[in-house]
C-alpha cells in the first residue's frame, strides 16, 4: 500500500471514528427522548449516516457503505414518519452503531471487522422496514384552509411534517413578513430561530413583494404551541393567520379532558427522605461512571497492543450503557422530585390580600407560569424570599390610590408574579407597576445611615446593591409590614444558599422587577473541570457563558484590575489561583497562555483565568461542612474519578467577593 | 454535488460556451438572481433555506423570471416531490444518481440546443 493510501486511510479512520462518536451520542438523545423525539434529532442521525456513507463510498469501504446505505433508507422512512418507533428500531441502531464502529477499528485491526455480520444486520433492516403496519393515510389538509400555492410547494417530507403537527394538535399558522432584498437572509433567519423556540417552522415560500418596493415577502407555514395572538407579539412585523378550521379545535377538546383526569389517579406522594436515598445511589452510580471513563481514556492512550484496543472497545460500550442507563434513572428520579410552583401560589395570593387590607391599598395580584416546575426541596425554600418581596412590593413599590390617580395610573395597582424555565434554570419575575426606584432617594438613606460618604460616586447599580446591604431600609418609618428586622439582605443569602441570584430591574415612575434565578436542582450538575496552579477546581455549567484562550499580554490593568476585552466588553478578570492563594510553579511572560472562563451570576460577569479547561462532566456536589461553609467561592466538594476530591466554585459568592461588571440581561422586563 | 455537476457541465457543453453560476443554499440562489440573466437553472429539492419546490414556485410566479426554464434534480423514490415541481411548471426532472449523458441531454433540450 502506498504512502498516500495510508494517509487516506488514516484520515478516514479518524474522521469516521468522530462521526460514530456524535452518532451514539444523538442515538442516546433520540431515545431519551422515545416517540416525542424532536424531527432534528433524526434528521441530524439521517445526515450522519448520509456522511459516512459518503466518506467511505469514495474511499472503497464497501462493508461501511453498504451497511450506512441500508441505515440511510430506513432512517429516511422513519423521518418521513413510514415506520413507528419502537424498542426493536432503537436496539437495531445501537447494534449497527457498534458494528460500524467495529468495522472501522477493523480497517487497521482485521481482527475486530470480521467479527461482524453485515449481512445479518442488512436483513434486520429489511425485516423492519417491510413489517410496518399499513398506514391509513390521512390528509394533513382537511382541516386546514391552506392556499394552493403553499400546498403545491411542500416536499413530501414538508407534508408528513405538517400532518404530525396536525396530529399533535398543534396550532397550525401562517406567517407573513416581508424583508429588504438586501439583508432578507439574516432577518428571516433571526425570525426562524425565534419561531424554534416554541414551534417547527415547516415550509418557507418566498413570494414577489406585492406591496411594489424592492423587498421580498415570505410565506411561512408553522406549527406552534402558541395561538395567533401570541405568535404576534412575539413577531410583532409579522402578519400572523391561523389556518385551522374552527371546528377543528373544538373537535379535539374531549379525549383531552380524559387525559387529565388519569393523571391526576397517577399522582403518588413520596415521602422525600426516599427520594433522597435514590439520590445518593444515582450520585456514586455516576463516580463509579467517571472511573470507567479515565481508565477507558488510558487504555486508548497507552501502547498500541492489539488487545488494550479491544478491551477499550468494551470498555467504551460498557461506559455506552452505563450512561444510558444512568440517565434515565436520573432522569426519572428528578421528575419524581419536580413540583409545580403553583403550588405555592395559593399561600402567596391570601398573604396579599392580607397585607393590601392592612395597607389600605387595592391590588390585583395576577400569577403566571403556575405549571414551571421546580425541585421540591427549592420550592419550600421559596416560599419565604417571595413573601418578603411582594411585601416589600406592595409596601414600598405601589403608591397610595390618590397618588396613583394623580400620576395618571390606574388607582388598583398591580403586582405579577411569573415562573418560566429558562435553560436549566427557572425565573422567578415579581413585576409591580408602582413608583419604581429611585437611585437619589436611596443615596441619600444610605448616607444618613453612614453606609456610604456624601460624596461617593453613585449610581443605579450602586443603588440596587445597597438595598441588599443589611442595615439599609428607605422606609421612612420602619411599617408593620415589611420591617421586620429581616431585610433583603437575607433574602439574596437564601437564594444564593441554593445557588441562586436575584437582581432588580426598575423604572422609575413605572414599577420594578425583582428577578429570581434558581438551578432547577442542585443534586446533580454539568460542571466545568478547570486547573489552576495545579490543582483541580468544578465550575457550574449554568453559571459558565463562554470559555476562550488568551495570552498574558491580552490582559490589561484598568484602575488597579486585570480586564480583557471581549468584543465591545471590559470584562474584569480574577485570578482563580489567587482568590485560594495558590501558588503555582508557572512563570510568566507576554506569551503564556490562559484561559478565561466567563462566568455569570445574575446581572454580573466576570472572567476566571484558569491554566487549563480539563474536561466537561455531571459532578454531585456534597457538602464540606460547617468550617469552611463561611469561605467564599465555594459552593461544595465532589469527585471527579480516581477518588480524586475537588472543590465547586460558587460563581455567584466568588463574584460578590472579588467584583465583577454589570452587563445587560437579555430580557428587560420592560421590554 | 455541486462541483460534479459543474464539472459535467463544462465537459459536455465546451461548445456553447456557457457560464455557470453556484448557490450554496436557497437563499444564496434568490440573492443571485438579480445579478445574472440566467439561460436555464437547476435546483436540487432538499437543500438548506427554502426547498428547490418553493424556489420554483417563486421564479414561475415572477413577472421577469418566469421564463427562465428550470432543472429539478432529487432521489429516486420521491414520485410526489416529481409531479409537485411539474405541476409548478418546472420543465424537467432529473433522478439522482443519473449518468453524465443524460444530465447534458437533458440540459440540451433545456436550452434548446441541438
Amino acid at each position: 500500500m502506498s504512502k498516500e493510501d495510508d494517509r487516506a486511510r488514516d484520515e478516514f479512520t479518524g474522521e469516521a471514528e468522530e462521526l460514530l462518536e456524535t452518532l451514539s451520542r444523538d442515538l442516546v438523545e433520540f431515545e431519551s427522548q422515545g416517540r416525542d423525539v424532536r424531527p432534528e434529532v433524526i434528521n441530524k442521525i439521517f445526515r450522519e449516516v448520509h456522511s459516512l456513507k459518503g466518506l467511505a463510498g469514495m474511499l472503497g469501504f464497501g462493508e461501511i457503505s453498504e451497511l450506512s446505505h441500508n441505515l440511510e433508507d430506513m432512517l429516511d422512512r422513519l423521518r418521513m414518519g413510514k415506520i413507528e418507533i419502537t424498542k426493536d428500531l432503537i436496539d437495531l441502531l445501537y447494534d449497527a452503531i457498534d458494528s460500524l464502529n467495529r468495522l472501522v477499528i477493523g480497517i487497521n485491526d482485521p481482527s475486530m471487522g470480521g467479527l461482524v455480520d453485515v449481512n445479518g444486520l442488512t436483513r434486520r433492516v429489511h425485516q423492519l422496514v417491510t413489517n410496518q403496519p399499513t398506514q391509513v393515510h390521512q390528509d394533513p389538509f382537511a382541516d386546514l384552509t391552506l392556499d394552493e400555492q403553499t400546498k403545491k410547494s411542500l416536499t413530501e417530507y414538508e407534508e408528513h411534517r405538517l400532518l404530525e403537527n396536525v396530529r399533535a394538535r398543534k396550532q397550525i399558522l401562517a406567517v407573513e413578513v416581508r424583508f429588504d432584498f438586501s439583508d432578507f437572509d439574516e432577518k428571516l433567519r433571526a425570525l426562524t430561530e425565534t419561531l424554534s423556540a416554541s414551534g417547527e417552522v415547516i415550509s418557507t415560500l418566498p413570494a414577489i413583494d406585492s406591496s411594489g418596493g424592492s423587498g421580498i415577502a415570505f410565506r411561512l407555514l408553522y406549527g406552534s404551541t402558541l395561538d395567533e395572538a401570541a405568535v404576534s407579539v412575539l413577531v410583532p412585523d409579522a402578519n400572523v393567520t391561523s389556518l385551522r378550521k374552527a371546528q377543528a379545535v373544538v373537535a379535539v377538546e374531549a379525549p383531552e379532558e380524559d387525559l387529565s383526569l388519569r393523571s391526576i389517579s397517577q399522582t403518588v406522594r413520596v415521602d422525600i427522605g426516599k427520594l433522597d436515598h435514590v439520590m445518593n445511589i444515582v450520585g456514586e452510580l455516576i463516580i463509579e461512571k467517571t472511573q470507567l471513563d479515565s481508565l477507558t481514556r488510558s487504555l486508548h492512550q497507552g501502547e498500541a497492543l492489539q488487545q488494550a484496543r479491544l478491551t477499550a472497545h468494551e470498555l467504551t460500550k460498557i461506559a455506552r450503557n452505563l450512561d444510558r442507563k444512568l440517565n434515565e434513572l436520573q432522569k426519572s428520579v428528578i421528575e419524581t422530585r419536580m413540583v409545580p410552583v403553583g403550588q405555592i401560589y395559593a399561600k402567596l395570593s391570601r398573604t396579599v390580600r392580607k397585607v393590601a387590607r392592612e395597607l389600605n391599598k387595592e391590588i390585583e395580584l395576577v400569577l403566571r407560569g403556575e405549571d414551571t416546575e421546580l425541585d421540591k426541596v427549592m420550592v419550600e425554600e421559596l416560599t419565604d424570599p417571595l413573601m418578603h418581596i411582594i411585601r416589600n412590593a406592595l409596601d414600598h413599590g405601589i403608591e397610595s390610590a390618590d397618588e396613583r390617580v394623580a400620576k395618571g395610573k390606574n388607582p388598583i395597582g398591580r403586582v405579577t408574579l411569573n415562573a418560566y424555565q429558562q435553560g436549566n434554570s427557572v425565573v422567578l419575575d415579581v413585576t409591580d407597576d408602582g413608583r419604581g426606584i429611585d437611585p437619589e432617594i436611596v443615596r441619600k438613606a444610605a448616607v444618613k445611615r453612614n453606609l456610604i460618604a456624601q460624596h461617593d460616586a453613585f449610581d443605579q447599580h450602586r443603588a440596587y446593591e445597597m438595598l441588599f446591604t443589611p442595615g439599609f431600609s428607605t422606609a421612612a418609618a420602619v411599617s408593620e409590614i415589611s420591617g421586620r428586622g429581616v431585610g433583603l439582605d437575607v433574602v439574596k443569602k437564601n437564594l444564593q444558599d441554593l445557588k441562586g441570584s436575584i437582581d432588580i430591574l426598575s423604572v422609575p415612575g413605572e414599577g420594578t422587577t425583582f428577578r429570581i434565578m434558581l438551578p432547577i436542582t442542585l443534586a446533580i450538575i454539568q460542571a466545568l473541570v478547570v486547573r489552576a496552579a495545579g490543582e483541580q477546581f468544578a465550575i457550574p455549567l449554568t453559571s459558565v457563558e463562554e470559555s476562550l484562550r488568551i495570552y498574558s499580554r491580552d490582559v490589561r490593568t484598568v484602575e488597579r484590575r486585570e480586564v480583557f476585552t471581549l468584543r465591545d466588553f471590559t470584562l474584569p478578570l480574577l485570578r482563580l489561583a489567587d482568590a485560594f492563594h495558590l501558588y503555582g510553579d508557572r512563570e510568566e511572560g507576554p506569551d503564556t497562555k490562559w484561559f478565561v472562563v466567563v462566568t455569570r451570576s445574575g446581572e454580573k460577569v466576570a472572567g476566571i483565568l484558569v491554566d487549563e479547561l480539563v474536561r466537561q462532566q455531571e459532578v454531585v456536589i456534597k457538602s464540606i461542612g460547617e468550617r469552611l461553609k463561611t469561605i467564599p467561592g465555594i459552593a461544595g466538594a465532589t469527585e471527579v474519578g480516581e477518588g480524586e476530591i475537588v472543590l465547586v466554585i460558587d460563581v455567584g459568592t466568588l463574584i460578590d467577593s472579588f467584583g465583577g461588571a454589570a452587563r445587560e440581561m437579555r430580557a428587560s422586563a420592560f421590554a | 454535488m455541486r462541483a460534479y455537476l459543474t464539472t459535467i457541465i463544462e465537459g459536455g457543453t465546451e461548445a456553447y460556451e456557457l457560464e455557470i453560476v453556484e448557490a450554496a443554499s436557497g437563499f444564496e440562489a434568490l440573492k443571485t438572481l438579480p445579478h445574472h440573466k440566467f439561460d436555464a437553472i437547476l435546483t436540487d429539492i432538499n437543500m438548506p433555506d427554502i426547498n428547490g419546490l418553493e424556489l420554483v414556485s417563486f421564479l414561475k410566479n415572477h413577472p421577469v423570471h418566469r421564463t427562465i426554464p428550470i432543472m429539478v434534480i432529487s432521489t429516486e423514490g420521491r414520485e410526489e416531490d416529481r409531479k409537485r415541481a411539474a405541476a409548478l411548471g418546472a420543465e424537467e426532472y432529473l433522478v439522482k444518481p443519473f449518468q453524465a449523458k443524460d444530465l447534458i441531454e437533458k440540459l440540451r433540450r433545456l436550452l434548446k440546443v441541438a
